[in-house]
């Protein structure tokens, strides 16, 4: 990896809560990587930092590395930032009549979603999202669309020029339209979004429309009016983040437009006419990226586990399925957008340690010292003490090659607080307490993987673990010991995986619409084959969408390929699976069949096969369509195994405490290591980004692709 | 161990700290010095230097007077010793027929008169309403609450009132 002499052809940039990280990526698949505190405020900022420290570890300027990029591809917060800080646009809505509290009421889970157990059980820390829009720009118009489509109850329209007038009297800066059962039959949406269209040009004012349908027609009203109002309210912001993005990397000599992830792990512009879909992209970097190991490796049942400052991060891939969820939280709002799952738990190194002086009980978070101020090691303001502040007290992390030597680890100090605020609290010696708290720490990530894979049905012995994150292989043994994975694997680019993975992904569109079909087991063959036509008919104009929209950014038609998908379920279940068509248009009852064939095999993938339960009837409650471009990805380089004994990456020795004791673990360089070494515990072994601990007689073997497989003694 | 400044804990009783400050407090430990520095807010408030020793009340607090400890409002009126009730002597509003209750429950259903009755407890001197309570008509007023003040400020507190000189 270190001769490198091409240019890259790919930067990915992963923008978190704390770090944005970078990875680079040749058109032989080298990458290196850079990182750099995230800047809220202006993004472009820590994103050409992050981009500078890339280019110097490949040892090339800033202006060669942008001008010889086909990809820049970024994933940030903008919207997320918007959003949390309440700074977006100024909103108006209208609604059914009768629904107009909805917006106070909102689902009762957002009062709570996100506190840790004890404040859930509270109803007192319960507490609703301040609302996007106030009830009193609210406006209820009489009309009624009933769930076949058919209008119950006209639109009287007088009451929506009443309502846009008044709108445009607060000078809202949108208005959001949102009625019920829009996304069976819009007709009422659009005649209202035409009316408010006219009011605003009559009043001459710059107001911009958006309806519920059109931004997503999917049922469920509390999650469409979330997902419209988000859209309408943080994308604006958004956008101007990602154009400055677009801006500094053009004046670096870039030539082509700046690209972001979906939350369902496709890649578009910057343009994109939904951004609300791209708000939750920085795990699913991690889900893609697992997959394209997983095919690497030779596995397709994979749990990748990310952990960072705050949060650990699980995502499964059962037997080459990933699980779609289809109305995740942002901000404590149910959204409508189709996203990769993801199980979360409070978990990370920056996790605050607290004894409580009266019961002595420990508690680690939920609140994280973050970046700003950090753990008391930093040196940077924090007072509270942290797991990180524990792993440098235990000699776990080298206080002089953190994040490669720019942040130097004030141990001393850690410690000097630490004592005072928990060991003396606990009356034991401050290393057995500061392991104490990291045992805690990876025991809750432990349980929370054995949960996650309980839930798929299927014994841990078929999955590998993946492992990556900034603190992901610091505590990678304690998380995974005693599961009995097939493998465990953590990679020398660990702290840039989301990135990464980022970079794997192809361009992508996924357009869908919500449906009501329900097929009897019994039906006849002219009954499918009317089905079949219905669902064609469907897929069909999604399609043209989709195509439209992709010929729109800049893909050549003859690149664009299109896969229809359904979202099914048994008949009478609440829950859908995901299941890709094995035909584009269903022409026959035995084509309808086949739909329903590959539907029940996929639900024995991902639940069980004496799970399946035919005699109920299936029903179709989602049509899709994805539509995807190839892109130039990163190919890992596989090189033959060389001889075992890793002394070319040995550094040196460093007291660590591990397992209730001193010892003198060797130090290894992670980016020295090469094919065939393996390294036995106790050692630890070091990235300026992440660091591995290998407890003692545990082993950790390099393979053919430089990924670093751990082994339990 | 968990400690806030006086100021943040004077925001907490007018109610004016920020939600998400709020809701941190109420899931961290209670810290440790929080009845003092409650109190002292609390004392700042109000126009009389009687010493605070527990506020019973958002306007209402037992205090030392002199030699005696009283329960005073914020308006400096005493309703006397602690350990009788104050409602005793407070001016008191009956809300006991259906007029009189519409007048508080104009738009919505009403409890039926013959079986509870409304007492709203008033201070004479500045008219602030203490407390109200909902009993069936007949019952006695409710004495709400006679707090062990000794142990609480010595058992739970760990600093022990000064005993008063004289017996009661």
């Amino acid at each position: 990896m270190d001769q490198i002499t091409t240019n890259p052809i790919v930067i990915g940039i992963d923008a978190g809560g704390t770090m944005t990280d970078t990875i680079l990526v040749d058109q032989d698949g080298h990458f290196k990587i850079g990182k750099s505190a995230t800047t809220p405020k202006n993004e472009a900022e820590g994103f050409l930092a992050s981009a500078e420290d890339a280019a110097d570890a490949w040892g090339i300027s800033l202006q060669d590395l942008f001008s010889g990029v086909n990809v820049v591809l970024y994933s940030g917060t903008g919207m997320l930032n918007t959003l949390l800080s309440r700074t977006g646009r100024k909103l108006g809505l209208i609604t059914t009549k009768g629904l107009e509290d909805m917006i106070l009421m909102g689902r009762g889970l957002q009062a709570w979603a996100d506190y840790s157990y004890a404040d859930r059980l509270h109803a007192v820390t319960h507490h609703h999202p301040d609302p996007l829009v106030p009830r009193r720009r609210t406006h209820g118009v009489t009309e009624r669309i009933d769930q076949f489509g058919d209008v119950v109850l006209p639109l009287y329209e007088q009451e929506v020029h009443a309502a846009a007038k008044k709108l445009i009297a607060d000078k809202v800066e949108a208005i959001c339209i949102m009625t019920v059962f829009s996304h069976v039959n819009p007709a009422h949406e659009k005649r209202i979004a035409e009316i408010c269209r006219e009011e605003v040009a009559a009043a001459g004012a710059d107001i911009l429309v958006y309806t519920s349908h059109e931004v997503r027609p999917v049922i469920r009203e509390q999650s469409r009016l979330n997902s419209v109002l988000i859209e309408a309210y943080a994308t604006s912001r958004g956008r101007k983040q990602l154009k400055g993005i677009e801006d500094v990397s053009k004046k670096y000599g870039f030539k082509y437009g700046v690209q972001t992830l979906l939350s369902f792990g496709g890649l578009t512009s910057i343009n994109h006419p939904r951004l609300h879909e791209t708000m939750i992209s920085g795990p699913i970097g991690g889900i893609l990226g697992a997959a394209y190991v997983g095919k690497l490796i030779g596995n397709d049942s994979l749990i990748c586990s990310d952990m960072g400052g705050t949060s650990f991060d699980m995502g499964v891939i059962t037997r080459g399925q990933t699980r779609i969820e289809n109305e995740p939280l942002m901000d404590r709002f149910k959204l409508n957008v189709p996203t990769l799952h993801l199980d979360t738990i409070g978990a990370g190194a920056g996790m605050i340690l607290k004894v409580d002086p009266l019961t002595r009980k420990v508690s680690l978070g939920p609140e994280s010292a973050g970046s700003d101020p950090g753990p008391i090691c930093f040196a940077k303001g924090g007072t509270e003490p942290t797991i990180a502040d524990c792993d440098a007290i235990l000699g776990r992390l080298n206080p002089h090659y953190f994040l490669g030597g720019k942040v130097v680890l004030q141990v001393e100090k850690a410690r000097k607080v630490f004592e005072e605020k928990c060991a003396r609290l606990l009356g034991v010696g401050v290393e057995e307490a500061a392991e104490g708290m990291i045992d805690m720490l990876e025991a809750d990530a432990n349980n929370a993987l054995r949960r996650v894979i309980s839930g798929q049905g299927i014994h841990p012995s078929e999955f590998t673990l993946l492992s990556y994150g900034g603190s992901g292989p610091l505590h990678l043994a304690g998380c995974s010991r005693g599961i009995g994975f097939k493998d465990i694997i953590t990679f020398q680019f660990a702290a840039a995986f989301s990135a990464f993975g980022c970079t794997t992904a192809d361009f992508m569109r996924r357009h869908s619409v919500s449906t009501q079909i329900d097929i009897g087991a019994g039906a006849s063959d002219d009954e499918l084959q009317a089905f079949g036509a219905k669902v064609t008919g469907v897929w069909n104009d999604l399609t043209k969408a989709a195509v439209d929209e992709m010929v729109a950014d800049g893909h050549a038609l003859d690149k664009i390929k299109t896969v229809p998908f359904l979202m099914m379920r048994y008949t009478g279940q609440l829950e859908d699976v995901e299941v890709m068509a094995p035909l584009s248009a269903l022409r026959s009852a035995d084509d309808m069949r086949k739909v329903i064939a590959e539907f029940e095999a996929v639900y024995a993938k991902v639940n069980h096969r004496v799970s399946r339960y035919g005699e109920a009837g299936f029903s179709i409650t989602e049509l899709g369509l994805i539509a995807t471009a190839d892109k130039v990805k990163p190919v890992l380089l596989k090189r033959a195994l060389g001889k075992s004994d890793p002394a070319a990456a040995h550094k040196g020795v460093r007291e660590a405490y591990i397992g209730g004791r001193w010892h003198k673990a060797n130090l290894y360089e992670m980016n020295l290591l090469q094919p065939g070494h393996e390294v036995i515990g106790p050692a630890i072994i070091e990235h300026p980004a992440t660091t591995l601990v290998v407890h003692p007689q545990d082993r950790v073997h390099v393979d053919e692709w430089t990924l670093l497989h751990y082994t339990h003694a | 161990m968990t400690s806030y400044s006086k100021e943040v804990i004077a925001d907490l009783v007018a109610g004016t700290l920020p939600w998400p400050q709020t809701r941190r407090i109420m899931s961290a430990y209670k810290d440790d010095d929080r009845f003092f520095k409650y109190v002292a807010v609390l004392q700042e408030r109000v126009g009389w230097k009687d010493p605070i020793l527990l506020p019973v009340g958002d306007h209402l607090f037992i205090c030392q007077s002199g030699d005696e400890r009283v329960t005073k409002c914020e308006c400096g009126h005493s309703f006397g010793d602690y350990r009788r009730n104050w409602k005793l002597k407070a001016a008191i509003i009956v809300r006991d027929s259906e007029e009189t209750l519409r007048e508080i429950y104009p738009n919505s259903d009403l409890p039926d008169p013959d079986w509870m009755e409304i007492r709203e407890f008033i201070c004479p001197q500045c008219g602030t309403l203490h407390e109200v309570e909902a009993a069936a008509p007949g019952y006695p007023i409710v004495h709400d609450f006679e707090p062990d003040l000794e142990g609480f400020y010595r058992d739970w507190l760990g600093k022990p009132l000064e005993p008063l000189n004289k017996g009661d």
